[in-house]
């Protein structure tokens, strides 16, 4: 007993050292990507470079550093560098956010239908021009969880918009379900205990290599995807006991929940720190202490502010993952950093808000080498803001997804007209290809050409364009595609 | 086809006796027709325009040509003629349903039936030509194009197999579909490799003797197949009904090779790779242009698009590739066709106008209209739908282009229908004054150097 006692604490052991290396290597993985990404920077040597750069900003880098009049600087959509008078090319596209903040780009950690109308196969399904994308980067995100996949904003494109898929391995784990909370933990059980053998096989095979594998009995892929750090484990729970259940189970086969909901998490907060959970939780969320039980209970508006203290890494969700205006207004997907500031009110420091929508859910997501700071090497995603990000009176100016201007306040309809920047007033711009609207009972009638009505003068453009028309009608069959 | 028209002619001006020849007066067979003006779509508008048509045929066009005494001459100095509108994607008189998901091989000739109502219903409302195509999901078959009058099918075939009809939807499995065919198409191409390799090792290893070289060369050519490989025989019928074989035999490269018959199910890939076969890509909006080009990788088939437009398409984000910045080429830089609908749409989220086809027309692109719905009141004020769009900035010689010429190349028959040009067939309709006019009546119809519809007496 006592050897197996043993035996397991050096698995923990192991384990943990597994998990706290995590970060580690993904930074080494960046790390490699960078290598692959020069093999490719060599193929694409034809192409020109792609310079962008942000400047006279208050530069906040989401990794507790604050640049007043700084730079950030992009080649082909990574940062290069940030700071202060940097050699700029000349051919660099310049964002000029003189008294303005600079964040990095939002990361929700879930959202529904910024992406289309589709729920899975992104790389397939994305429709990069749908409205509440645009909404979507509106309130600053650049990088959604949804579907068990994180998502670039990427507007205009489909290319490489998929950043991770299949993060997450769902489990259920309550005590309103006895039977399928035994069911898991027999699971972990077996798993774990084919996971030690494997390893050891993996030792011992190197000098016998007629050893056997392992047979896979009672072995759960989501479960063996989790023990072995590929999958991020994800509860859905409330109650104490169930996230007291959740914290032991973490702690005994060594892994780190996410845990959604965690309206109970201020009451065993020390707990789901020592387990190394997580919590994505909706600081406005309310619900009534269950009164039969003499201990505490209910939510808390110092949920996060206490969950945080304890170690528990918080990221935060609107009510309605949805850019949802018919609902319960400023609830909905495009709240998120008002919903934070919810958990500020409780007490959780400014900081960690920030990072609450920006490196917390990057990290649960396992992309924090691509998005949610701003750091040399990573993506160019950032917000430009007229203020603080956590006021709400704040606006996005400004949304750059891979050192590409993606969404620009003024030039999209839905709030230039609040507040607008002093360099660029709302005007009332025809598109091309755009006719002016006519009252009601005047539309033109078949056949009749337009004609100029008094004091209207004729439209030139649109005329000249017409001319052109008939030289490219006159073209011979030139085959498309 | 073209005997079979010769044949007409020799019997005379009757024309064939399909459903409506016998009830109308008889046209001659030479004819001088004079009006105020013709649109002939290739060379711009003639006044005076005199047409001379012969045997179903326009063998003279010009403004103020003679006459020469004797000839029947239809004198309307008020009239405009244009060539008979083509409608190049419709389902007018088919009543099939859809298919399955993959099944190129379909053909909408199939399906024709020459007694059907809507196609003495389209004549009457301009329509001297129509594309055919078949019903269905995915990738539901090829299209046809048609006289739309006739006793049999075969007197109304102008072109079978003219386009390949190909829907894409921001789908996984749709793009799958695409790629699908393609990579049958590559183990095709791997398989007539080696069919290939191997034949010129047979042929190496029988070289040395001259003689019997010769013989060699002949042997294939009497038997069916050369005995060297096999060629798959479970045909299924729609392939058999094919009247390519004749082609393929003409193809067959002088040593005798032939290659292996692709699957039925794969020839259609293996066409459009060879330049053989058009696709006509269905999409609805600018999301599943992406996603076309994404499955379509770096296959350089021939390729046109069918855009449905909705009031509120966002189709203009991908219009041109500079707007927006996009990482890919704008439907104008592909020069491609798009086949859609004289609509005007709006901004969405406004009730700002925007006229997309005039938009697409000015980035690049060649229009080919079609009517609203794909129902005979829409075929009746297609023209009117069209003026609409004129008279909101689409430039007019465009849009009628996009009613003839254009949708006529798009099937593939812009050699006889579609303009009015030497050589051409007659197919000509009659207005009263402009036809983008609303008052401007149809007054007659020839289809094929016959009067179809209208009373004319010259």
């Amino acid at each position: 007993m006592i050897q197996r006692n043993l035996l397991m604490r050096s698995f923990l052991a192991l384990c943990a050292l597994g998990l706290s290396t995590l970060p580690a290597r993904a930074w080494q993985e960046s790390g490699g990507d960078e290598k692959k990404d020069e093999g490719a920077d060599a193929k694409k040597k034809d192409e020109p470079e792609r310079w962008f750069v942000v400047k006279n900003a208050e530069v906040h880098t989401g990794t507790g550093l604050v640049l007043r009049d700084a730079m950030v600087l992009a080649k082909n959509g990574k940062i290069e560098e940030i700071g202060h008078e940097l050699d700029v090319p000349p051919d660099a596209k310049v964002l000029d956010a003189q008294g303005l903040r600079v964040y990095p780009g939002l990361v929700a950690i879930s959202s529904a239908g910024l992406l289309g109308f589709s729920t899975s196969d992104f790389g397939d399904t994305l429709n990069p021009f749908n409205s509440n994308m645009i909404l979507g980067l509106a309130t600053g995100i650049t990088t959604t969880g949804t579907g068990g996949a994180a998502v670039k904003l990427k507007r205009f494109s489909i290319k490489d918009a998929v950043v991770r898929e299949k993060i997450y391995a769902l489990f259920s784990y309550s005590s309103r379900n006895p039977s399928g909370r035994r069911t898991l933990r027999e699971k972990f059980v077996s798993t774990a205990a084919w996971l030690r053998e494997f390893r050891e096989w993996e030792e011992l095979v190197k000098k016998d290599k007629e050893l056997k594998e392992p047979a896979k009995k009672n072995v759960d892929t989501s479960v063996l995807a989790v023990l072995k750090g590929e999958q991020v484990a994800k509860f859905n729970a409330n109650d104490r006991d169930d996230l007291f259940a959740i914290a032991r189970l973490a702690q005994e086969f060594g892994f780190r929940p996410v845990i959604e909901g965690c309206r109970e998490g201020w009451t065993v907060a020390d707990e789901l720190g020592r387990a190394g959970a997580s919590a994505i939780l909706t600081p406005r969320d309310r619900r009534p202490k269950d009164e039969l039980l003499s201990r505490e209970g209910g939510s808390s508006i110092e949920n996060a502010a206490i969950l945080h203290r304890s170690g528990v890494a918080i990221a935060v969700v609107p009510g309605t993952e949805s850019v949802d205006l018919g609902g319960i207004v400023g609830r909905d997907i495009m709240h998120l950093p008002i919903e934070a500031d919810f958990a500020v009110r409780g007490g959780l420091p400014e900081e960690a808000a920030l990072a609450s929508i920006t490196s917390v859910p990057a990290r649960l997501m396992g992309i924090q080498h691509r998005v949610g700071t701003l750091e040399i090497g990573k993506d160019c995603d950032l917000i430009v803001t007229d203020g603080d990000l956590l006021h709400y009176e704040t606006f996005v100016q400004w949304a750059v997804v891979d050192g590409k201007v993606v969404y620009d306040k003024q030039k999209e309809l839905y709030f230039a007209h609040i507040r607008p920047r002093a360099d660029a007033p709302v005007e009332r711009k025809l598109d091309k290809g755009e006719t002016e609207p006519k009252p009601e009972g005047d539309a033109p009638k078949e056949g009749e050409e337009e004609k100029p009505k008094d004091g209207e003068k004729p439209k030139d453009g649109e005329d000249k364009q017409g001319g052109d028309d008939e030289k490219k009608g006159g073209d011979g069959e030139k085959k498309g595609g | 086809m073209m005997l079979a028209n010769l044949f007409f002619m020799l019997i005379g001006a009757s024309g064939p006796t399909g459903a409506t020849g016998d009830t109308r007066a008889a046209t001659p067979s030479l004819l001088a027709i004079r009006v105020g003006k013709a649109e002939t779509i290739a060379k711009g508008t003639l006044e005076n325009a005199v047409i001379l048509v012969e045997g179903g045929k326009i063998v003279a066009i010009g403004e103020d040509l003679p006459i020469e005494r004797g000839i029947p001459i239809l004198d309307r100095p008020a009239w405009v003629v244009m060539p008979g509108l083509v409608h190049a994607y419709s389902r007018l008189g088919c009543d099939s349903e859809g298919g399955e998901d993959m099944s190129p091989e379909v053909r909408a000739f199939a399906e024709v039936y020459p007694k059907a109502e809507e196609f003495e219903k389209v004549v009457e409302y301009g329509v001297t030509t129509l594309g055919l195509y078949p019903a269905g999901n995915g990738i539901p078959g090829q299209a046809c194009a048609i006289r739309p009058l006739g006793a049999t099918r075969e007197e109304m075939l102008l072109a079978d197999g003219c386009y390949l009809k190909i829907i894409v939807r921001a789908t996984a499995s749709s793009k799958k579909l695409l790629k699908d065919g393609f990579k049958k198409a590559d183990e095709y191409a791997e398989k007539e490799k080696k069919a290939r390799e191997k034949f010129d090792k047979d042929q190496k290893g029988a070289k040395k003797p001259e003689e019997k070289k010769e013989e060699k060369k002949e042997e294939p050519k009497s038997a069916e197949a050369p005995p060297s490989f096999s060629v798959p025989q479970d045909e299924p019928p729609a392939a058999a009904q094919d009247s390519k074989p004749d082609e393929k035999k003409d193809e067959k490269k002088p040593d005798g090779y032939v290659p292996p018959e692709p699957e039925a199910k794969v020839k259609p890939f293996v066409d459009m790779r060879a330049g053989k076969l058009r696709a006509l890509v269905s999409i609805g909006s600018a999301a599943e242009y992406l996603h076309f080009l994404d499955a379509l990788g770096k296959e350089t088939i021939s390729w046109d698009l069918r855009v449905p437009i909705q009031r509120e398409s966002d189709l203009f984000y991908v219009i041109d590739k500079a707007t927006y910045e996009l990482e890919v080429d704008g439907i104008g830089e592909k020069k491609c066709r798009v086949v859609l609908e004289p609509v005007l749409s709006v901004v969405p989220g406004t009730m700002r106008n925007r006229n997309l086809p005039a938009e697409l027309s000015r980035a690049g692109a060649k229009l080919v209209f079609v009517p609203r719905n794909d129902t005979l009141p829409d075929v009746k004020v297609w023209l009117m739908n069209v003026a609409e769009l004129v008279a909101n900035g689409l430039d007019r010689a465009t849009a009628l282009r996009a009613v003839t010429l254009e949708p006529a190349s798009l099937l593939g028959v812009e050699a006889r229908v579609g303009s009015l040009e030497k050589g051409k067939d007659a197919n000509l309709l009659f207005y009263s004054g402009d036809p983008l006019e609303a008052t401007s009546k149809l007054e007659a119809v020839m289809l094929d150097g016959r009067i179809v519809h209208g009373e004319v007496n010259p």
